[in-house]
């Protein structure tokens, strides 16, 4: 190690960046305590300074050393902090290392502080604006009940936000200071009611907002790839020329209304939740014509308090309309719509179902069932490049005699279709 | 045409180490490294072997393993290539690594560079001041007054 040029040590040292590690490499000689300045990364772990050292001295805080730390580091590129800090402490060491800095992670915990002092965890917030040259921002547990005193962060990319309370104005404000983000994901955020995303470089978007699942949600980002809502009953999205991967689940509430335009590029729908209006289910069915993957797992329909089952679908038509159909994963409730129509009596001697490779289905009940086994049969018969079927029996109500019968009928249709047929 | 794109991918070049061993390597495998990169650029006569002075045989073979692993990495997935990497780096001991690192500089393989500083910065994760130099035959150059400041400084990093 002593005879290696000092530009490697400081390669190799480079990739330390937890504190502990890094104070301890400062005392191992002279030539290390000078190259440790030319570390890009710091970490500081929720327990580092847990320490019996800690506890007996009252004059050496988490801020100081932290800010210490930091200002040792010539280019400070990253900064991950999970362990407890104050508000004048994040600014001391943000105002140091401002310039070069492009990653900050933080663990704001301000969620427990607010009831103590609401002026000090906004500021905490307040404070990020320092760091004005960040790419990417990650933040846990934010109290963000005021619209943050930032300037336009001209460079963030990313901003990822796990556990917050805030409000339609104040997520607004904030997204208003982020022009540039291609990926925004917010968890499990608290106190959103209705609100509007418009962002001109957006691709990428994750958004679970708590609650009774009610929200309504306006998105309108010309770029953007994938999309993924949690809790929203209305939504409104435009601009989806270039949307491949789309998630839309609400298990708190009801999905009432969706509104999109053609999904030309979708290639992954997937659509969960209790109960969706059918409406809604069949909007997003006929938008997704072009869809490759689809995945659903919606329990039951219905415009108002009663979970009704879903209607009729037939199968001729559903599979002419999405063609490029290749992977289908689909709950009870829609297989038993799938097989309750005759459609399958008299069937076009050219209808095909051309791409279909996969199919997950779950069956429920042995109620229709020669229905149900001809549905299967179709599969096989009309999708010639299935590879795989996978078929989920749930465990099925009545131990009347019928469910015997069809058990027995799936397992002679597995046994006709070894190759393809699976049982779980 | 299928014979002109094989004989470009099987061009041969002899790479020579410092005590004159010498390796014959497919020029996709030896193209991986920077430097000779730039000397076959400067070369007529790519027959003749290339030197890579300070690197001995016994390094340079470690080195060609490596490369000719990663010409040929689209067969393996990222995955694959990554725990290879792991146990290619886990089978040398410190020296072989110190001198594969030098090798990596001079030659500029940057994927070898990256791959042995992380692995020895791993070693250094978690230990104190005095294990490091102990695992690493540092000699410790702080007087015992600079030494005694740097832990009063940062008591908390001191303790288990």
């Amino acid at each position: 190690m002593e005879s290696l040029p000092d530009a490697i040590v400081q390669y190799i040292l480079s990739h330390l960046n937890n504190a502990k590690d890094v104070t301890s490499c400062i005392s191992v000689s002279k030539r290390w305590k000078e190259s440790m300045p030319f570390i890009r990364s710091l970490y500081f772990p929720r327990n580092v300074f847990d320490t019996s050292s800690m506890r007996d001295c009252d004059d050496t805080n988490p801020d100081e050393i932290i800010l210490k730390i930091v200002m040792m580091v010539v280019r400070l590129e990253e900064l991950v902090v999970y362990c407890p800090f104050s508000s004048s402490g994040l600014a001391a060491w943000l105002n140091v290392a401002n310039k070069s800095l492009r990653h900050l992670e933080l663990r704001m915990d301000s969620l427990s502080e607010h009831q103590i002092s609401p002026e000090n965890s906004s500021s905490k917030l307040d404070c990020l604006g320092i760091a004005k040259n960040l790419e990417s921002l990650r933040l846990w547990g934010v109290m963000m009940t005021q619209s943050p005193k930032w300037e336009t962060f001209h460079y963030l990319r990313n901003l990822e936000i796990v556990g917050a309370r805030m409000e339609d104005h104040t997520l607004v404000d904030a997204l208003h200071l982020c022009p540039n983000l291609n990926r925004l994901l917010l968890l499990g955020c608290e106190g959103i009611r209705s609100v509007s995303i418009n962002m001109k470089e957006l691709e990428e978007c994750k958004l679970d907002f708590y609650g009774a699942g009610n929200n309504s949600l306006t998105i309108s980002c010309p770029k953007l790839i994938s999309l993924e809502i949690q809790g929203c009953g209305w939504m409104r999205v435009r601009d989806t020329q270039c949307l491949r991967n789309l998630s839309i689940s609400n298990s708190g509430g009801k999905v009432y209304l969706v509104d999109f335009s053609k999904l030309v590029a979708l290639e992954t729908l997937s659509l969960r939740g209790v109960q969706w209006c059918w409406d809604a289910i069949s909007k997003m069915l006929q938008w997704a014509s072009e869809v490759k993957y689809l995945y659903m797992k919606v329990e039951f329909t219905g415009d108002f308090e009663n979970l009704l089952p879903f209607p009729e679908i037939d199968f001729v038509e559903f599979f002419n309309a999405h063609p490029k159909l290749q992977k289908f994963d689909i709950h009870g409730a829609m297989f038993a719509a799938l097989c309750q129509k005759n459609s399958l009596k008299s069937v076009d001697s050219k209808f095909s179902i051309p791409c279909l490779e996969e199919i997950v289905l779950t069956v429920r009940s042995p109620l229709n069932a020669e229905q149900k086994m001809s549905t299967l049969e179709s599969f096989v018969k009309y999708a010639r490049n299935l590879k795989k079927m996978v078929i989920k029996i749930l465990q099925m109500k009545s131990s009347h005699s019928s469910t015997d019968d069809f058990f027995e009928d799936i397992c002679r249709f597995k046994y006709m279709n070894r190759k393809i047929v699976r049982i779980e | 045409m299928a014979s002109t794109s094989t004989s470009t991918l099987s061009r041969k070049l002899i790479l020579k180490s410092s005590d004159g061993e010498k390796f014959e390597v497919d020029e996709n495998v030896a193209m991986q490294s920077q430097t000779i990169k730039h000397m076959i650029e400067d070369l007529d006569d790519i027959n003749s072997p290339i030197p890579v002075s300070i690197v001995t045989g016994t390094i340079l073979s470690k080195v060609i393993e490596y490369c000719k692993k990663h010409a040929t990495e689209d067969s393996d997935s990222d995955e694959q290539l990554k725990q290879w990497d792991k146990e290619y780096a886990n089978n040398m001991d410190l020296n072989t690594l110190y001198y594969l690192l030098l090798a990596a500089n001079y030659m500029e393989i940057k994927g070898l560079l990256e791959l042995i500083t992380q692995c020895v910065a791993d070693m250094i994760k978690g230990k104190s001041p005095e294990e490091i130099r102990a695992h690493f035959n540092i000699k410790n150059d702080f007087t015992p007054q600079e030494e005694a400041n740097i832990r009063n400084e940062n008591p908390w990093a001191f303790e288990n």
